[in-house]
């Protein structure tokens, strides 16, 4: 048997983590697939569970002056249909499973199962988004990149949950998302990239790249991006060749059963190339 | 005015399954049932030198070679898989042993502490290291007319080679089956296409006398050949089982251990050298066909023969060498899979007739055209086409509904459109009819008629069309005909449910013995018609020269398919499907248009998302994350049309279907992607990573 919490509050389920080491279940989607043993047993858990999903303090979607929070049990298909949720984040969360998957899956579990083929994660790098971890006595506030350890490590401590997500209020005016997969729906990511840029009077004034399943983590340069801020757009063409040479350094995939390291680094070249060259001008 | 045979009833097993009320073996429960899980070989080629047991607790059960009562190995077309393994092991998933008793976590325990050890010895896995060894299983040969002679004359001569890969079945339900005994009589229930293969094998693994063996088709959820010879395997596993620990054994497969040992469809090579004359025309072909078998042989040389009788396809080739052989290697066995062969063979020869058209600088349909077979033209085999072939109709449908020229013609870079021509044939190859014999009953009952057939109803529709093929006949609903469970015990062996042979072996058999009780209906309260299959008297096959008709007649088809080509990623959409066939005449035309949408669509996933590649023995994509098939998403607009063509021996002018469905999306879908990127397409599956290095000039 496997032994179970389902705590009514969060303040109780802190409660419980600081006195036990437990497994946290969200939607689960990631966990049963990932324990399982077989059919009609039970999956394979080494510590008791708690079910935080239905907490619903970890549900809400609200904004204030620090930017959008998103619960850490905040379902996909709910970010898929909130108002708050930029665009182009709805649209990668689209593209993410199939309905049945998104009504279960929730967003921290994409990020705490810290894989490189997590597709929220790629938005979360280029916004540089905050991941705010909680315990009975603290709260900690770290970017995502720092969350992230390496595949399927984070620096969670076992004492804490991950309460909610912040991103900032904002869309760009340029937005730029290719997911590739084996095939064209429910399909793991073998190569993702997400492009966005501000474009003000023909003036780049944001830009962000981030690449997901092409190294060991979310292929993100704030150095690279730096270097294409407050050019003009039509000069970002020409930069192309030069930008996507730098890329190259940090693009470092692998052969795996649903690609080949060198189609993984083709791609991904040929799509910051396209992205860069597609930048519109207003 | 009676409504045409081909008007759509509702299917009888459609509300049951939509309602969750049909029971599948997994739903079923014994009294005092066991478990069982097998533990496989993790070697792909090793002597077992020991096995190390833990102590077995009481109520559960070790069963292994040594409990076989009779023969050791599954009985099949060449019975050389052992049922559990003895010395040796020849691939990864090969069974040793089972753990059965009553609780699934227990097993999975004693499972975890059962240490085999190995002493391994070199494998092999690949076509090209086994061609290079020569480990041959079957190697066949035939030849029409003088092909050395035709190559000397030919004034050119084109070579050319092709390959697809493997395929997995992906049926919705898993293998699952059970066995008990009643009283001394074993029962074997499950999930399968052939009761009376499963009850063969058991004959001679259990030694029972015939009539102390029952096996009974349970709701089977889909199967496309993975259920045709694979349940006589796990069936001798649960009888053992059952026979030592004298108690129902039940053994369901989970997907992954599904995948990692069922049967898949051959990889393949074919190499094609055409001798052509001034006129361009291909007067010889030399074909070499590779199959790679795997392991064991069991079915695959029957599935060679398929795939050798098929590799001319629809053209009619003066003189040909035809050679196919089935090699084996240390991979899980290759089986049956809806096509048995001929998809692969298929896939190459129009691939070779477009490329050489290419090269001539011919349209590749129009030459096509000029290779035609017609009626009474002679088959590979120098047997006959009887029918009437009405090619020219179907490709100037399908040409006309998919606007198929002006595409060719204004398609830009990256969009393509490609066109397959394509033939199977109906029912058993060469003698598989005549040594079968195929008997039904069908036995009235006062106002209800019962109809005793072994076909099952896998997803494919039998249990809908057989009973409306009677209720048509009888001119009674078809509510009044009753689908008698598929137990060896009740009735007749009417054959394998294989070879797209149901509707026009077995129907053609219901609809003469309808006849009958027609004319006699008044003659009594209940009597019963029983009819042998016989076949018609003009058809002749030798089966130690392959010479004759191979097959009594085929069905016809073109496909066109239009692709296009993300020109980034080389991601490939497929955006549209035209299909026109002749079936004969279609039984039912939803039930059709299903089977035929469904064989496209698997068509489609074969020739390129179905990747399926192995490494030292084991598969790469053992699970459904890995190995992908095609979603409503992936899947065209699919636009199906029919040619009539009533065939005299089919029930109401009914030809083959299901297994026609398939052969031809693979190269319409390949021809389309080489039209829109300007280069040759030699292997199946399709990817994009391969597009990508194809296309490497960009
Ligand atoms: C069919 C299918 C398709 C899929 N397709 C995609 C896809 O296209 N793209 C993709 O990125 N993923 C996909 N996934 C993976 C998965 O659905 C996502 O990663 C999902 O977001 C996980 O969320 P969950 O709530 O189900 O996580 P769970 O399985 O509940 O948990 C995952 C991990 O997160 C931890 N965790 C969860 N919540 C918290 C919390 N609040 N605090 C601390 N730790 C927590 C858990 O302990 C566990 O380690 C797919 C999965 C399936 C089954």
């Amino acid at each position: 048997m496997v032994k179970a919490y389902r705590p009514n509050t969060l303040t109780e389920a802190l409660e419980i983590l600081s006195t036990e080491k437990c497994t946290i279940m969200a939607g689960g989607t990631d966990l049963m697939v990932q324990r399982a043993r077989g059919s009609a047993v039970l999956p394979g858990f080494d510590r008791p569970l708690m079910f935080v999903g239905h907490l619903k303090e970890l549900q809400k979607i609200y904004q204030d002056e620090e930017g959008i929070h998103i619960g850490a049990a905040a379902i996909l298909t709910d970010m898929m249909e909130h108002e708050l949720i930029p665009g182009i984040f709805k649209e990668m969360i689209g593209q993410m499973a199939s309905p049945p998957t998104r009504n279960m899956a929730t967003i921290a579990g994409n990020i705490c199962n810290a894989s490189p083929a997590g597709d929220t994660l790629p938005y979360l790098y280029a916004v540089n988004a905050q991941i705010v971890l909680q315990s009975t006595d603290q709260k900690r506030i770290i970017a995502t990149r720092d969350f992230i350890i390496s595949p399927k490590k984070t620096c969670i401590k076992p004492d804490e949950i991950l309460v909610k997500i912040i991103i900032p209020a904002k869309e760009y005016s340029n937005n730029y998302y290719r997911k590739l997969g084996q095939r064209k729906g429910m399909s793991l990511t073998k190569v993702s990239l997400l492009g966005m840029a501000d474009v003000v009077d023909g003036n780049i004034l944001d830009l962000h790249i981030a690449l997901g399943s092409v190294a060991a983590s979310i292929v993100h340069s704030p150095k690279i991006e730096k270097s294409m801020i407050s050019k003009k757009a039509g000069e970002i063409k020409e930069m192309a060749e030069e930008i996507v040479k730098q890329y190259a350094d940090l693009i470092r995939p692998i052969d795996d059963a649903r690609s080949t390291a060198i189609y993984r680094k083709k791609a991904s070249l040929r799509l910051i190339k396209d992205f860069m060259e597609n930048i519109s001008q207003e | 005015m009676k409504e045409s045979i081909s008007t759509s009833v509702l299917r009888v097993d459609s509300r049951k399954k939509i309602r969750g009320e049909a029971e599948y073996i997994s739903d079923w429960k014994f009294e005092n049932m066991l478990y069982a899980k097998t533990v496989r070989s993790t070697k792909a080629k090793a002597k077992i030198t020991a096995i190390k047991l833990p102590d077995i607790p009481k109520d559960y059960y070790v069963v292994d070679r040594n409990d076989v009562p009779g023969v050791n190995r599954m009985r099949t077309v060449v019975s050389d898989h052992p049922i559990f393994a003895e010395e040796d092991v020849q691939y990864i998933g090969q069974p040793i042993l089972l753990v059965v008793g009553p609780d699934r976590e227990i097993i999975y325990k004693i499972v975890s502490q059962i240490e085999i050890k190995y002493q391994e010895e070199e494998a092999l896995f690949t076509l090209e290291e086994a061609e290079k060894r020569s480990t041959v299983f079957t190697d066949y040969n035939y030849k029409k007319s003088d092909p050395k002679k035709a190559f000397e004359q030919a004034v050119r001569i084109i070579e050319d080679e092709y390959s697809t890969g493997y395929q997995e079945h992906v049926y919705l339900e898993p293998q699952g089956i059970a066995a008990e005994y009643k009283d001394d009589t074993l029962f074997v229930y499950g999930s399968m296409q052939c009761p009376f293969y499963v009850k063969n094998a058991l004959l001679e693994t259990m030694a029972l006398p015939e009539e102390k063996i029952r096996v009974v088709q349970t709701v089977t959820g889909g199967a496309f050949g993975g259920k045709e010879e694979f349940p006589s395997l796990n069936g001798c596993h649960v009888a053992v089982a059952t026979h030592k620990t004298r108690q129902p054994v039940v053994m369901i497969y989970d997907r992954d251990e599904d995948i990692l040992c069922s049967t898949k469809r051959h990889p393949s090579i074919t190499r094609f050298k055409a001798g052509l004359d001034e006129y361009d025309q291909i007067i010889a072909l030399d074909i070499d066909v590779l199959l790679n078998a795997g392991a064991y042989n069991g079915l695959s040389p029957v599935v060679l023969q398929r795939a050798i009788f098929s590799a001319t396809n629809v053209y009619n080739i003066e003189h040909l060498n035809v050679r196919g052989r089935n090699f084996m290697t240390n991979l899980v066995p290759s089986g049956a899979y809806r096509g048995f062969g001929a998809p692969q063979t298929i896939f190459g020869i129009e691939m070779m007739f477009q490329d050489i058209a290419l090269i001539l600088g011919i349209d590749p349909l129009e030459y096509k055209m000029r290779h035609l077979l017609k009626q009474n033209d002679p088959t590979c085999t120098g047997g006959s086409i009887h029918e009437e072939v009405k090619m020219k109709e179907i490709v100037q449908k399908a040409v006309e509904q998919s606007d198929y020229y002006n595409k060719l013609k204004t398609n830009k870079k990256y969009q393509g459109i490609g066109i397959s021509l394509f033939l199977h044939g109906c029912g058993f190859t060469g003698k598989g009819e005549t040594l079968i014999k195929g008997k039904i009953i069908l036995q009235k009952n006062k106002d209800v008629v019962i109809l005793k057939v072994s076909s099952v109803e896998m997803g494919q529709g039998a249990e809908t069309v057989l009973p409306k093929i009677v209720a048509h006949t009888l001119d009674i609903p078809i509510e009044k005909v009753i689908y008698e469970t598929v137990d060896t015990g009740l009735i007749p062996d009417s054959g394998p449910t294989v070879a797209s042979r149901t509707t026009m072996i077995v129907g053609g058999l219901l609809r003469e013995c309808a006849l009958e009780m027609k004319a006699r209906w008044d003659e009594a309260e209940t009597f019963e018609v029983s009819k042998i299959y016989k076949h018609p008297d003009f058809l002749h096959w030798d089966d130690d020269t392959f010479h004759g008709d191979a097959y009594p007649v085929h069905s016809w088809g073109a496909n066109v398919a239009e692709v296009e080509i993300d020109p980034i990623t080389y991601e490939l959409t497929i955006k549209k499907i035209t299909a026109v066939f002749d079936v004969g005449v279609p039984i039912d035309e939803r039930a059709l248009i299903g089977q035929m949408q469904g064989g496209i669509v698997q068509g489609i996933g074969w020739a390129t998302i179905e990747v399926m590649k192995t490494a030292n023995g084991k598969l790469i994509q053992k699970n459904l994350t890995d190995y992908k098939i095609p979603t409503s998403m992936d899947v065209p607009g699919i636009d199906c049309d029919f040619v009539l063509n009533p065939y005299e021996f089919g029930p109401f002018g009914a030809k083959c279907a299901g297994e026609l469905s398939f052969v031809g999306s693979p190269p319409a879908v390949a021809a389309a992607v080489e039209n829109a990127l300007g280069k040759p397409i030699k292997d199946i599956p399709i990817t994009p990573e391969m597009l990508m290095e194809i296309d490497n000039d960009h």
